[in-house]
């Protein structure tokens, strides 16, 4: 048992901050991804001894997705993701406060916001098998595991959100992001 | 986007494709301007994301509540175990995953994994029970409190080494590392160990990183470990002893490590 909790945050903790994204881009408010990390972490601690092979990071995701499809027939909602408010930029940009130059920052805080309303307006399909595949860097195969649709369909879903996202940013910002950095 | 071949080359993008397929699109590409364009917006697309939507981290206070519900767990599993788990939890982990796999490997299969393992765990005990990793987690995450980060702003070193001066016992190494990816960000002083240790800040991608260092002493170091999901890196350098401590991969931790152990080599010493 003791054995188990350590290897359990030796193998598994290091993936709670994809875990956390995933269910944000799933779930519809912050204090729902936080509600839903938590029973996805519980369930995957009670399966651990279960889990066999080494992609811990593929198998935890699928356990949030797992979790929140249950919650979400029991509740019965359509699953959508906030518009981000203006209040809420300090929430999840924390690290990035620590920069120096203020008048980036700003630029850089009402870009991201910008980006986020529109992954925020991606369909939930769409939009979690991009940041899948662009920020957790999941291959087709985990992709395809992850949200249990065929190789096929995470390739078409993955061109049309691409596509989609590249049209809205053009048509918001005009043209090439604002280099910082 | 209407190419036969869009699909293939996303793919080809993705680096999903065996070498022969990705010569074959290649020369693909070469001849189709709309796959070339496709690649160029897939490129921009990748770049906008990374490099400003990954910043998204689990909360302290949800990694908190998480470690809470965990230990409620546990207690429910097991039987009347007071006050055990915590203390024997430590011990044990370094060791499975540490020695495990070299003495399976060395004995499995002659009985002799059960010695082997009783051998190792009393050679890497004592030290593993070091308080000081509990220390070293709870400074870090202390640290990613709100306002808790840093006591000296500063991407420059000239600032951030004086201050541990006055505010510290010691005197650790302070560069900043933006090229190779390591932003210095600042210092903060700390109490560890028993002494005012300072602690030097950089920031990696979305990731802080903690560089603790303090006076060492006549003990061996413990091991790189992993705890609640916190990478320690330990190294010594001169006098004093250091620890870095954060989320990011293995492999982005030690970068900083070996980055600052090679400046330690020409500069080490305490008290400078």
């Amino acid at each position: 048992m003791d054995d188990k909790r350590a290897r359990f945050e030796a193998e598994v903790l290091p993936h709670l901050d994809a875990a956390y994204r995933f269910a944000r881009w799933l779930s519809h408010a912050p204090g729902d991804a936080d509600d839903l990390v938590q029973e996805a972490i519980l369930r995957a601690f009670r399966a651990f001894d279960s889990l066999r092979g080494s992609d811990v990071k593929t198998w935890l995701m699928a356990i949030v997705r797992n979790c929140h499809y249950t919650a979400a027939s029991q509740l019965k909602r359509r699953a959508f993701v906030p518009l981000p408010e203006e209040n809420d930029a300090q929430d999840g940009y924390a690290m990035t406060a620590t920069t120096p130059d203020p008048q980036d920052e700003s630029i850089r805080r009402d870009e991201q916001r910008t980006l986020d309303r529109l992954i925020a307006g991606l369909p939930e399909e769409h939009r979690t098998v991009l940041m899948l595949r662009e920020i957790e860097e999941l291959d087709y195969r985990q992709i395809s595991q992850v949200t249990n649709v065929p190789i096929g369909t995470v390739m078409s879903r993955l061109a049309r959100s691409r596509a989609a996202l590249k049209e809205r940013w053009l048509q918001e910002v005009g043209g090439e992001p604002h280099a910082v950095r | 986007m209407r190419c036969a071949e869009s699909l293939r080359v996303q793919a080809y993008f993705d680096a999903e494709v065996d070498a022969l397929t990705a010569a074959e699109l290649e020369r693909h590409v070469e001849h189709c301007a709309e796959c070339r364009a496709l690649l160029q917006d897939l490129e921009q697309v990748r770049t906008v994301l990374r490099r400003e939507a990954g910043v998204v981290r689990a909360p302290a206070a949800l990694r908190a509540k998480i470690m809470r519900a965990l230990d409620q767990e546990g207690a429910a599993d097991g039987a009347a175990r007071p006050n055990k788990r915590a203390s024997t939890s430590w011990r044990m982990r370094p060791f499975r995953l540490g020695m495990r796999p070299f003495w399976v490997g060395a004995f499995g299969g002659i009985g002799g994994t059960a010695i082997a393992a009783a051998l190792a765990f009393f050679l890497v005990a004592p030290r593993l029970t070091d308080p000081l990793l509990d220390e070293l987690v709870s400074a870090h995450v202390r640290s990613l409190m709100p306002a808790h980060l840093i006591d000296v702003v500063s991407t420059d070193k000239h600032t951030v080494k004086p201050w541990f001066a006055g505010h510290t016992d010691v005197s650790p190494v302070v560069a900043d590392f933006a090229q190779a990816g390591y932003r210095l960000i600042g210092g903060r002083a700390d109490y560890l160990d028993h002494q005012r240790s300072a602690v030097v800040v950089y920031q990696h991608g979305a990731h802080v990183i903690n560089v603790f260092s303090w006076a060492g002493a006549e003990r061996a170091l413990p091991d790189n470990v992993t705890r609640s999901g916190y990478h320690l890196a330990f190294w010594k350098s001169g006098d004093l002893e250091y620890c870095a401590v954060s989320d990011t991969g293995w492999d982005e931790l030690k970068g900083l490590v070996s980055l600052l152990r090679d400046l330690g080599e020409g500069d080490a010493g305490a008290g400078g």
